[in-house]
């Protein structure tokens, strides 16, 4: 029991987003969620990140239920994410963005850091080296202070990664982490995924960009119009003719890109 | 950095502190160095305003009542119990910083633009208890006869003397202040200034932080309060209102807002420039107005942004720069979690 | 006591009508351009002396009738309200602290100005009606609290009117709906805020010329009604017009009846605190938080 969405519905007004859904996502697996658009992919994202309290149903984590819990509290029983729309902190290098995300795992008290410069340094110390070498993996470390917003759009999907990454989750949620890039650096997007589960770190992935779902992930979920349609590895998913009969139905690009 | 660059830096660097320790000397009348006095105790309150508007993003529009508060807890204590200023500035700092956590509540939430009037709004509540708790505050005629502080035995008595403790004080305060920036404890609040549901997902207790931001800027008028207070001997509650707040605001975001050094730009530049202004009295507003307008609409991030070359990479909007899907559109617009 | 309760409640629907015809201004033009105006108390000024001017014959000697001022007031200051949006437009796309500063300073100016041309000295205004209470029931009323009222509501629905019915009124709607859609349709985005900020101008003008009897006319009136007026439409809910409505209204009776049961002096402060917990519960305001998409 690692992850477990159990039956979780979320209703706006009358809409109904996502509907009764149940998806189990093993520890340390890659785990696709894919649907066409308006499916409720990131509807789901939002309530497991906290943003939204699911009208119904439960988030269980390692045992403990997380349904309706506060965003900082998730982050620190181990949820970390990336966004759809980057959402780097544009008034920050590359090297704060990633400390940021640390501040929770940190052990000096608040007002030590604020008077004592000796504790600030030490801790800041630790959290440069930690970053680094989280930027050497995503081999963007000579950008560390340059301003975030001002790198090339591939690369600030790495800062965010890699701010992710720094908050130490034991499951990262990436929403859409190809969205804007080519065949190249989707290629390299493919080779961080795999450093990252090689790390042992589950990753919960929402995607458009078929190939590289069918390439990377263990176990694929399915949904349209907020249900899930299906399930399984990447042969089941791609000759189910109800995951066929949904793109196709919506005139969406398909399985081969 | 180059050593040429270096020698200069350190030439101007010991050049402007011999200028600062010998300035009570330099100035040609009680007038002047009163001046510079106030300067000191407005660069105080500036990097207060700074710490939780500028870097954190927060509305403190109470500042002036905040200031008050700091200033009536010295007053108080001193004519009333006959404690010294060394006493009455910790206290007036702590009392000060925690009705500035209570006034920092709403921002859990509220957002940004509804916070800018409820702040106003509690600010005025509290210099209506000065203006009316006369027992305790003696009302609109203020308290009289506060004493002055004493060092080593020896009375500061003078706007001269008393400008080194204000400038202990305004130096203590800029290095804290860069201290509280620097760190983890700034970054958290620029994140949340930046975005504050991204700081949530990244861990940051938002809530937490803000309050304490609040506390900071709270903390820091507290301590100008105090200085104010045994500087002029006398206080009155019309000073401590929503037109210094206002004040405070202007010279915060001259000098440069979420700049530290803009703080000490903005506190030095407009009370000079007020007293200027003063002189010309019926166009007086319209000399602000000017100068806030033209700040505004042309260097957004204030006389720091010239001196520095680099426009201002922060900015608070309430409105996303693109349209976005229906279920993230739908949380921009049920956003519970405040600003 | 409940009679007592009952006039205190009037008076402050009297001058919660006021601050509503204030607040309405402040949230129309939120809705539309998405400005916070800090200044608008300042035009709510400049707009009372527009009207008051005749009335008291400081015009060429001219002794204008109450309701003729008061309609000239109205239709100057929305006049210019419509000019004066121009120099508040770069304002509305500026980092909120900026835009809180920058108009007010443009506050300080108009207020300078009106200092300059009338002096920072006041005047005090006869009152077009008699001063003493009719009783009904029981009950005493003030005339002037009917007058609020009835003029104010008259102009709300007339304002109404104008937005559900009129050519011009459904086309500042779209554009306070979506500024994008509305300007692929031709719509002039910025002759429309304009139309808005005339309004604003000429509602707060209202407000002022009526209630220019009972408060002490100068420069410096504003500041008080602008904060009230837009922690009015803040209570309502930023942008929502039945909101400005019930919000001031609302904040009216908070003034009122903390004055009349709780405390005169900290009557301001008291409204503000209630304004304060009401938000705790509902932070977009009563009816919700209304504004234009601007992308």
């Amino acid at each position: 029991m690692f992850l477990d969405l159990e039956n979780l519905t979320m209703k706006f007004g009358g809409l109904t987003a996502v509907d009764k859904i149940s998806i189990n996502v093993k520890q340390g697996e890659i785990h696709g969620l894919i649907g066409p658009n308006g499916s409720g992919k990131t509807t789901i994202f939002n309530m497991l990140s906290g943003y939204y309290k699911p009208t119904s149903g439960k988030i269980m984590f390692e045992g403990k239920d997380m349904t309706g819990m506060p965003a900082y509290k998730i982050t620190a029983a181990g949820f970390a994410r990336t966004f759809q729309n980057l959402r780097l902190f544009k008034s920050m290098t590359v090297l704060d963005n990633l400390m940021v995300a640390m501040g929770h795992k940190a052990t000096a008290k608040v007002y030590e850091v604020m008077i004592n410069p000796i504790a600030a340094r030490k801790e800041d110390d630790v959290f440069t080296e930690k970053a680094m070498k989280i930027l050497e993996l995503l081999d963007i470390r000579k950008f560390a202070n340059n301003q975030a917003t001002s790198l090339p759009y591939g690369h600030q999907r790495r800062v965010e990664i890699g701010r992710a990454l720094a908050s130490e989750p034991k499951i990262l949620l990436l929403d859409e982490p190809a969205a804007g890039l080519n065949d190249v650096e989707t290629e390299e997007l493919s080779e961080i995924l795999e450093k990252i589960h090689a790390s042992g770190i589950t990753i919960f992935l929402v995607e458009h960009h078929m190939k590289l779902v069918m390439k990377s992930c263990g176990m694929i979920t399915v949904i349209d119009y907020g249900k899930k349609i299906a399930e399984g590895d990447c042969n089941c998913i791609q000759n189910d003719p109800v995951v066929i009969e949904a793109y196709l139905g919506k005139e969406e690009d398909l399985v081969s890109r | 950095m180059s050593n040429k660059r270096k020698i200069v830096k350190t030439v101007i660097f010991v050049l402007g502190a011999i200028f600062l320790l010998f300035l009570p000397f330099i100035t040609k009348s009680q007038y002047q160095i009163h001046i510079v006095n106030m300067c000191g105790i407005y660069i105080l309150l500036s990097l207060g305003l700074n710490i939780a508007m500028g870097y954190t993003g927060q509305f403190n529009l109470a500042m002036g009542p905040l200031w008050g508060i700091g200033g009536y807890t010295a007053g108080i204590l001193n004519t009333k119990f006959g404690l010294p200023f060394w006493v009455n500035l910790p206290i007036a700092i702590l009392l000060a910083g925690l009705v500035g956590a209570f006034v920092g509540l709403p921002s859990l939430k509220v957002r940004a633009h509804y916070l800018s009037i409820v702040t106003i709004g509690l600010g005025e509540m509290l210099n209506l208890i000065l203006v009316n708790e006369e027992k305790l505050t003696g009302g609109v005629l203020g308290i009289l006869g506060i004493t002055a502080p004493k060092f080593l035995g020896i009375p500061i008595d003078s706007d001269g003397k008393y400008y080194y403790i204000i400038l202990t004080f305004v130096v203590l305060g800029y290095l804290l202040a860069r201290q509280i920036v620097a760190n983890r404890v700034g970054r958290s609040f620029r994140a949340i200034r930046d975005d504050p549901l991204t700081a949530q997902a990244m861990g940051v207790n938002i809530g937490n932080y803000k309050i304490l931001a609040f506390f900071i800027s709270a903390a820091y008028a507290g301590a100008a309060g105090a200085l104010y207070a045994h500087l002029n001997t006398y206080i009155s509650p019309d000073i401590f209102d929503y037109r210094s707040t206002m004040f405070i605001m202007t010279m915060t975001m001259v000098g440069g807002i979420g700049s530290l050094s803009g703080s000490i730009i903005g506190g030095i530049l407009l009370p000079i420039l007020q007293e200027y202004l003063r002189a010309i009295q019926s166009w007086q507003l319209v000399g602000y107005g000017l100068i806030i307008l033209l700040v505004v609409l042309f260097v957004p991030g204030g006389i720091i942004q010239i001196v520095q070359r680099k426009a201002p990479n922060h900015k608070i909007t309430l409105h996303r720069r693109h349209k976005s899907t229906h279920a993230a559109k739908k949380s921009e617009e049920n956003d519970v979690l405040g600003s | 006591m409940t009679n007592i309760l009952i006039q205190t409640i009037i008076g402050g629907i009297g001058i919660g009508s006021l601050y509503a015809l204030v607040a309405l201004g402040t949230t129309m033009i939120y809705r539309s351009m998405g400005l916070i105006n800090f200044a608008h108390g300042s035009i709510y000024m400049v707009g009372t002396y527009l009207g008051i001017i005749w009335y008291r014959g400081m015009v060429l000697g001219l002794q204008v009738p109450f309701p003729l001022a008061f309609i000239i007031g109205i239709i100057l200051n929305a006049i210019f309200g419509f000019f004066l949006e121009r120099v508040f437009r770069p304002l509305a796309d500026v980092d909120l602290r900026n835009m809180l500063l920058g108009t007010i300073g443009l506050g300080y100016i108009l207020d300078n100005l009106m200092i300059i041309l009338f002096g920072a000295e006041g005047f005090a205004v006869t009152s077009p009606l008699p001063t003493k209470a009719i009783v009904v029931a029981g009950i005493k009323i003030m005339p002037q609290n009917i007058m609020f009222i009835v003029v104010a509501a008259i102009l709300v629905i007339a304002l109404q009117i104008f937005l559900s019915k009129s050519k011009f009124g459904k086309a500042m709607r779209a554009s306070a709906m979506d500024r994008e859609i509305a300007r692929t349709m031709g719509i002039p985005v910025n002759t429309m805020n304009a139309i808005t900020f005339a309004i604003g101008a000429g509602l707060a003008a209202a407000a002022g010329i009526l209630a220019a009897p009972i408060v002490y006319v100068n420069p410096a009136m504003g500041a008080a009604v602008g904060q009230k007026g837009f922690a009015s439409a803040v209570l309502g809910g930023l942008g929502n017009i039945p909101g400005a409505i019930v919000g001031g209204l609302l904040f009216g009776v908070f003034e009122a009846i903390s004055a009349g049961f709780i405390s005169s002096a900290y009557t301001k402060g008291i409204a503000f605190i209630v304004l304060l917990v009401i938000l705790m519960f509902k932070p977009s305001g009563i009816l919700g938080e209304k504004m234009v998409e601007k992308v």
